[in-house]
């Protein structure tokens, strides 16, 4: 598993003076194989069945590397390898031209830090390894509409001049223009669809090229990204390409017929990039679908029989289908992992399991107590549940099943932020009393929803959302759930008069 | 890092606090950190977090009402440029950690490291990059420390164990017999070598040095 084992690096160097110092550095963070010379690290790569999780080069002629055999095979036999640059001091242009010829994913400047440049490593080693999960197939799909290629500058008549130029010259693309980070900002989310290209100059006042390119790696990741700038500055173009994972560093001043493949190529990328997300996003879904059955087969099978039974009503199925009405985040790899990889699944059965069956045994004694339901007992036991010293969900007898009920609407209301004040009580008639919540009640994780951890809050809101149903459908009640995304409209009748006795 | 002169507008969630206190103490030491909100809830958090329009948010893993991963999660997908720190309470494998760094989370860091790694992985977060730290170090993470110490020259070492006992500088100068501009540069010259930026770091040092304690 990529991120629990040493990351393995192959490492060409120049000078043997350079790699002891670096491997110094990083020697205790990664594991590194050296090679002297390109021929024998292409072999290497030929020869060994595991691909390492990066290739750095260790050079103090950067300019040099712009036409390496090394990186060339690389890049075309191994594209999921991450190839990071370690010179002393690289020249924007050379930066420039490994970025055209995708020769380089990253490039650091001695000195470096060994943890960020282990945190790089480590990050491309997981994706690489999510992508073994779902083997996206990436074929790129035709565009279903005319994509957009955004151009930010703050020189509105240099953009609008080279806008209308581009669009006189093709038919594949719209071009936008924005005059500031800010402006572009609101400009993509005003647009349908996604953004298949933004080209942002650097210097621009108020927010830079820079961050407005870190921001969208992150909000829109299918963009693809080209930084511009009439200055060199190496440390920007740097920090863009490491940071901001950009496509290409463009210098000024702007010639259409370059941009015009540049814009091209950056289309088919942005195509690639956006159909193999789709892929992974709709086989994480069919996948986590199969987790999802196995779990609810496992609670009906485990549960359904004592809980009903406490309950005098089918309840363990209506509890797993008011679940299924709640949508939580979608799955993405972090979750299947976690189910995959770690004992989450056999935990969240088993730890659930117990504390339903330490509940269910609590609600035995309580039931065995004489329960007087009208609107002040009710309010009553709510205050009661609410009291700090008041241990909840604990192994201490309750007094009454209504309690039990206060209880766990507590625990629920607690997780929203709301208290009991926030319930509405209503006496609709002489036989049964309302109890609603005015504000939706928030569940942002259940259990049929993709998870990547147990932890107590979580298991003891599921365990109070099952109780309540079984603790009102035990007084005679009933019980009404109304999903909506990550929360619940909650409804609740309870007959008004003495509870029926075990 | 970056030459951004944008401040780093900081959320912090944490349960209690009197751990929240002691951390934000030190957290806004650093003038560049403008703290834009906190919460002790995970779901005041995220009702919160519009309208304080954070870049970065440090949330404790255990919180009393919602599990701090879940409102992390939620957070990001409401907000996808928010760079998250979690803080777990103990820590955490590498397989849990790259569960983490999946679900979009930047870093992770311990309630068991030292101050100075949070602060360190605050700021290299705050791009939007993800930082491992140092999590399969030796037990003793401040060896390297210890050492630096021990690499001091024999006056430098003098003249901190005289500060750290809160000698004034002008009573040093006067018993070792130089200037008091010389006893600055001494302490500059420690400041760097141990990599402190504050007095009560080199004196929490001494302290636990002398007394023989694991910093």
């Amino acid at each position: 598993m990529a991120i629990t084992e040493e990351p393995q690096i192959f490492l060409r160097y120049e000078s043997k003076q350079a790699l002891a110092a670096l491997e110094g550095e990083l020697g205790n963070k990664l594991k590194i194989d050296a090679f002297e010379t390109d021929q024998a690290a292409i072999a290497a790569l030929k020869e060994r069945s595991v691909l390492p999780h990066a290739l750095f080069i260790l050079t103090s002629q950067p300019s040099s590397q712009t036409n390496s055999p090394l990186l060339t095979h690389a890049r075309d036999t191994h594209p999921d390898l991450l190839k990071i640059l370690i010179s002393d001091a690289v020249p924007l242009d050379v930066l420039v031209s490994l970025l055209e010829k995708r020769l380089i994913d990253r490039c650091f400047e001695q000195p470096l830090d060994p943890d960020l440049v282990r945190s790089h490593v480590l990050t491309s080693a997981l994706a690489r390894k999510s992508n073994e999960y779902v083997m996206p197939e990436v074929k790129p799909k035709a565009a279903s509409e005319v994509p957009t290629v955004l151009i930010v500058d703050d020189e509105p008549t240099a953009t609008k001049y080279l806008a209308r130029q581009l669009e006189r010259m093709q038919n594949d693309f719209r071009v936008l223009c924005a005059d500031s980070a800010e402006q572009a900002l609101k400009l993509i989310q005003s647009i349908s669809g996604t953004l298949a290209v933004i080209m942002t100059d650097q210097r621009m006042p108020g927010m830079q090229g820079k961050e407005l390119l870190d921001e969208l790696k992150q909000s829109h990741p299918a963009t693809v990204r080209i930084l511009t700038s009439a200055y060199g500055e190496v440390n920007v173009a740097l920090d863009a390409v490491n940071e901001g994972g950009i496509f290409r560093y463009q210098k000024k001043p702007w010639r259409a017929t370059e941009l015009l493949p540049l814009f091209q190529e950056a289309i088919a990328r942005h195509l690639t990039l956006a159909s193999a997300r789709e892929n992974t996003l709709s086989q994480l879904e069919h996948q986590f679908n199969g987790l999802r059955d196995k779990r609810r087969e496992l609670l009906l099978s485990n549960l359904s029989e004592p809980v009903d039974t406490a309950a005098g009503a089918p309840v363990m199925s209506r509890f797993l289908q008011a679940l299924d009405t709640i949508p939580c985040l979608f799955a993405n790899t972090s979750h299947l992992r976690a189910s995959l990889e770690t004992s989450l699944e056999n935990d969240l059965i088993q730890q659930f399991d117990e504390q339903v069956h330490r509940q269910l045994k609590r609600l035995q004694v309580a039931a065995s107590m004489h329960t007087e339901i009208d609107g002040a007992a009710i309010r009553a036991a709510l205050q009661r549940s609410e009291e700090p010293e008041y241990e909840h969900g604990s192994n201490a007898p309750a007094s009454s099943i209504l309690l039990m009920l206060c209880e766990a609407l507590t625990t629920l209301l607690t997780a929203s932020g709301l208290s009991w004040r926030s319930l509405n009580l209503n006496q609709t008639s002489e036989h049964s009393l309302i109890l609603s919540c005015e504000a939706p009640l928030k569940l942002y994780a259940h259990l049929l929803a993709p998870l990547t951890r147990l932890s107590r809050p979580f298991l003891d809101q599921q365990v109070a959302l099952l109780l309540l149903f079984v603790s009102t459908y035990r007084l005679g009640g009933e019980l009404q759930i109304r999903g909506a995304t990550q929360s619940y409209n909650l409804v609740l009748a309870l007959p008004l008069a003495n509870s029926p006795e075990a | 890092m970056s030459q951004s002169n944008r401040k780093l507008r900081l959320y912090v969630t944490i349960g209690q606090r009197l751990f929240r206190d002691s951390l934000l103490f030190q957290l806004l030491l650093h003038s560049d950190i403008d703290l834009v909100g906190e919460s002790e809830s995970g779901i005041d958090t995220l009702n919160r977090l519009e309208s304080a329009k954070p870049g970065v948010l440090i949330i404790e893993e255990n919180l009393l009402d919602n599990d701090g991963l879940t409102i992390a999660e939620n957070a990001l997908s409401m907000h996808p440029t928010l760079s998250i720190l979690l803080i777990s309470d103990t820590p955490v494998s590498a397989s849990r950690l790259g569960i983490y760094l999946e679900a979009g989370i930047k870093a992770v860091v311990s309630k068991h490291q030292p101050i100075q790694d949070l602060v360190k992985t605050l700021f290299c977060i705050r791009n939007g990059q993800v930082y491992v730290g140092a999590w399969n170090k030796p037990d003793t993470p401040s060896q390297g420390l210890v050492n630096a110490y021990h690499a001091l020259s024999g006056r430098e070492r003098e003249v901190a164990q005289m500060i750290a006992s809160r000698t004034p500088i002008k009573e040093i100068a006067a018993q070792l017999g130089v200037s008091c501009k010389t006893v600055h540069s001494y302490k500059d010259r420690i400041f760097i070598k141990l990599g402190f930026e504050r007095l009560p770091e080199l004196i929490l040092f001494m302290k636990r040095h002398h007394n023989g304690a694991a910093a």
